[in-house]
């Protein structure tokens, strides 16, 4: 976990970098900073590895004051990936890996067996790259060696500075899979800076969108594009609102004449159909058939999306299904609530979907 | 052809003195280019971390490299009170500092920031950042500096035969001296190909390197180390006494009579170091006991360490007197008898154009001062008894004066570019070229007899040094036009020739 409370930079030139930034970052979370130039995220970044010093504010990293960490040993804890890529070019592939092993002191044969494993890791067969120098690669395997050479001495935190803003779309499209399933395999604390709201879209489990200096907004991919704090971080986002991607639970009806308590069943007239049962605790109970509750197991969560959760409507013949949390009966979904969203969310001035 | 025929019969007449010189000239550029790297290459990584003082240490240097090197050389004899190999690694090494110390900086300062900042991120210490990234990323740089430094000091090593401290540039010294093709290019050749030689080693060192491992490089030190220091494992007997001289055939031929009479008289171990450029240099190394004898003439004795003038009409003997009295008082010094030869100073022009315009005295130039050109040394343009007296006494000021070094005006009035020169009397020249002597008709010119010049403190402490004195009185004139002839035109021993004149005029029986 990464604190940071009221940092602000200001450099010797009088620029006010970061201005009372603070947030937490989660453990085993992706954060992306993002904005635009200038807008500080990069100065962010840096001080979390002391590559700058706040003015003011102090970072935490798990409860530790980062002042009281030794420098170097702080930065051996953290890896740190360039949007430059930065490889050194003297030294073999097998060396740029091995740089902070050889400084955390460890053996020969670990530290060989550490980089063949990283290298196996991003695809990158050990007996043909380890010799090369990095100039024989290409941009794409430069940068997977950044990478590995980041998390080579097994960091709890990897900081990432617009590391695929200098590939192709391909391969930046091909590296940010390989991050994202890193990080579900790895678990690391990952804090990546970035101008292209495609990638923080696509990576992060958390965005924070700066401007100035400041935080305008924290929050989930989902909250950003669809709840944007003001005009600048919808400016920002731009067209790129997908209503199939909103959770239901944002259109679910939790008051549907579709659903009743059990003790209310006798007084119900027949339709309309289906009809969902829970009883006094809310647990689902199933639906009604006739005068008989029937099990039923088509149902949905309220953190699937709108594009899953119309395949299960695909698999029955039902006009509504229970939205199910725990067990519990929390609401219903019906394709009137459907149409009711999609009709809200292009009611907005200005916003298309995709 | 006939110029390479004469470069390497020479360099078979002179194969030992070849190797000797060759061998003077690697040690002393490698010991130089070693200073220079092991000063330059630390400052430079010391100013690429203090930016701030950086540009006026790099102005200092390149403000070192602007001096001309002969000047370096000289003042380093006063700064250091030493003459060869000392004063000259020294200034070599000072003139080798900046692309040294510039491409250092350069080379570190050039790594890209990015990298750099890669390496401090993931945790190395400055320390750790330079010698692992930045000094292999810096090493081609570096490198390519002490590859012009290089060779800039195998270069200007050649001068250094100027102050005494060897090298091929003797050679070439010698051949400017005698107006003689074949030595300047037997010094000049081995020169340049030696330039060339380590120009290809350190380039190889570079790419074997590859900018990765410092092993080569290191290697290729410890191999300059230790032939830089080869000498001190060598044991050489310290000679009693140095007996200095002028550049030239004359001074080297008596320096070696003294050294013959000496070590045949006494028990004393003589060397000679001879080829001193000027009066001011001999002098100033007998002053800071480099040499401890050195023969000098009594009319420059007297008219440029004494700065006084003979009265007109004084005999030898006179002069002599007057000189012998001058250097006890003023220095302390001892002069022994003079020689009888009089290697005085005179003006000299071609015969033919001598006839042509009637010319016999030095007063008869009086008309032609607008349209004939003077050739003098840089010493007799400066002397009172050389051009600033002919000034004086015979109120002459040319129009056209050219100055130039001793060796080169025999040949510019041999072929017409200057008209007369300043000459010694007793040089081979005189009989090579056909030169006529003008009369010193009004006796502007002192006898300039040789004679052992030496400090007090020498005499007393090894008085058999009296026996010098026989040589008082010896040596003609032709004499010695005969024996300079021997050395400048046959190409003689200096050693050998004045060892013949002591066997052949009775000195060892």
């Amino acid at each position: 976990m990464i604190t940071f409370e009221n940092i602000s930079k200001e450099f010797q030139d009088g620029t006010k970098a970061v201005q009372d930034f603070s947030t937490t970052i989660e453990k085993g979370e992706l954060f992306v900073l993002i904005g635009p130039s200038g807008c500080g995220k990069t100065t962010t970044l840096k001080m979390i590895n002391r590559l700058i010093e706040p003015t003011q504010g102090t970072i935490h990293i798990e409860g530790r004051n980062l002042k009281n960490w030794n420098k170097q040993e702080l930065r051996w804890n953290i890896g740190y990936v360039l949007q430059q890529i930065a490889l050194f070019p003297t030294m073999t592939i097998e060396e740029n890996v091995a740089v902070v092993p050889e400084m955390r002191r460890w053996g020969r044969k670990q530290t060989a067996e550490r980089v063949e494993e990283l290298l196996r890791m991003v695809e990158l067969d050990p007996a043909v790259y380890k010799k090369r120098k990095p100039a024989e690669l290409s941009g794409g395997e430069q940068q997977r060696v950044g990478v590995v050479r980041a998390l080579a001495a097994d960091p709890d935190i990897l900081i990432m500075d617009e590391p695929f803003s200098a590939l192709d779309p391909l391969t930046r499209e091909q590296l940010q899979q390989d991050i994202k399933q890193l990080q579900s395999r790895i678990q690391k604390t990952i804090v990546f800076v970035t101008h292209d709201m495609d990638e923080a879209l696509a990576l992060g489990d958390r965005i924070c969108m700066m401007e100035g200096g400041s935080i305008v907004q924290v929050g989930t991919p989902h909250e950003l594009t669809n709840h944007p704090a003001n005009d600048f971080v919808r400016d920002f986002i731009g067209d790129r609102i997908n209503e199939w991607d909103t959770p239901v639970r944002e259109m679910m009806d939790p008051q549907s004449d579709y659903i009743a308590n059990i003790e209310e069943l006798p007084n119900l007239p027949l339709y309309p159909a289906p009809l969902y049962i829970f009883d006094n605790d809310s647990s689902f109970l199933g639906r009604r058939q006739g005068r008989e509750i029937i099990e039923h197991d088509v149902s949905i969560t309220p953190d699937m999306l709108l594009k899953k959760a119309v395949q299960y409507f695909e698999k029955t013949d039902m006009d509504a299904l229970p939205v199910l949390e725990n067990g519990r009966l929390i609401g219903v979904l019906s394709y009137k609530d459907i149409v009711w969203y999609m009709k809200n969310i292009h009611a907005q001035p200005g916003k298309e979907s995709v | 052809m006939g110029t390479i025929q004469a470069v390497a019969d020479l360099f078979q007449n002179r194969q030992n003195m070849f190797w000797t010189l060759l061998w003077e000239h690697i040690h002393m550029s490698l010991l130089a280019l070693l200073c220079a790297i092991f000063i330059s290459v630390p400052l430079g990584i010391y100013l690429s971390r203090k930016k701030r003082i950086a540009e006026p240490i790099i102005g200092a240097a390149a403000v070192l490299q602007t001096i001309p090197s002969l000047a370096l050389l000289g003042f380093m004899i006063l700064l250091l009170n030493e003459i060869g190999t000392l004063p000259a690694v020294v200034a070599l090494s000072v003139y080798a500092l900046l692309p040294i110390l510039r491409n250092t900086y350069t080379g570190i300062n050039e790594v890209d920031p990015a990298i750099k900042e890669a390496a401090t991120g993931m945790g190395m210490s400055s320390f750790r950042r330079l010698r692992k990234v930045e000094l292999p990323m810096a090493i081609p740089v570096i490198m390519a500096g002490i590859r012009t430094s290089m060779v800039l000091i195998v270069g200007t090593a050649t001068l250094a035969a100027l102050i005494s401290a060897g090298g091929l540039g003797d050679f070439i010294m010698t051949g400017i001296d005698r107006a003689d093709n074949a030595y300047i290019l037997l010094g000049a050749i081995p020169a340049a190909l030696l330039a060339l030689f380590f120009d290809f080693v350190l380039r190889i060192t570079e790419k074997t390197s590859q900018g990765k491992a410092l092993t080569p490089v290191a290697s290729v030190l410890i191999a300059a180390l230790l032939v830089a220091a080869a000498p001190l494992f060598t044991f050489s007997q310290k000679p009693d006494l140095v007996i200095g001289g002028k550049l030239g055939a004359e001074p080297e031929i008596i320096a070696n009579m003294y050294k013959h009479v000496i070590e045949e008289e006494t028990n004393l171990q003589v060397v000679v170091e001879s080829g001193f450029g000027s009066t001011d240099a001999a002098f100033n190394a007998l002053s800071v006991d480099e040499i401890d004898i050195y023969p000098e003439f009594t009319g420059t004795a007297m008219a440029a360490l004494l700065e006084e003038t003979p009265e007109s009409g004084s005999t030898e003997e006179e002069v002599y007197q007057q000189a012998k009295k001058g250097m006890a008082e003023e220095y302390g010094m001892v002069y022994l008898e003079p020689m009888q030869f009089n290697n005085t100073y005179a003006i000299a022009m071609r015969e033919q154009q001598a006839d042509e315009l009637g010319i016999e005295t030095i007063s008869d130039l009086e008309p032609y001062t607008d349209e004939l050109t003077a050739g003098f040394t840089f010493e007799f343009a400066d002397r009172e008894d050389g051009y600033p007296g002919i000034q004086d006494v015979y109120g002459l000021t040319f129009e056209n004066v050219e100055t130039m070094d001793s060796g080169l005006r025999t040949r510019a009035v041999e072929t017409g570019q200057v008209d007369f020169i300043d000459a010694y009397f007793t040089d081979a020249d005189m009989v090579e070229y056909n030169l006529r002597v003008l009369e010193d008709d009004k006796n502007l010119f002192p006898p300039y007899q040789g004679a052992p010049l030496m400090k007090q403190e020498t005499m007393e402490a090894y008085p058999q040094l009296e026996i010098l004195n026989q040589l008082g009185g010896e040596i003609s004139n032709e004499e010695m036009q005969q024996m300079n002839y021997m050395v400048d035109y046959n190409d003689a021993d200096p050693s050998k020739v004045a060892r013949e004149y002591l066997t052949d005029n009775g000195f060892f029986d």
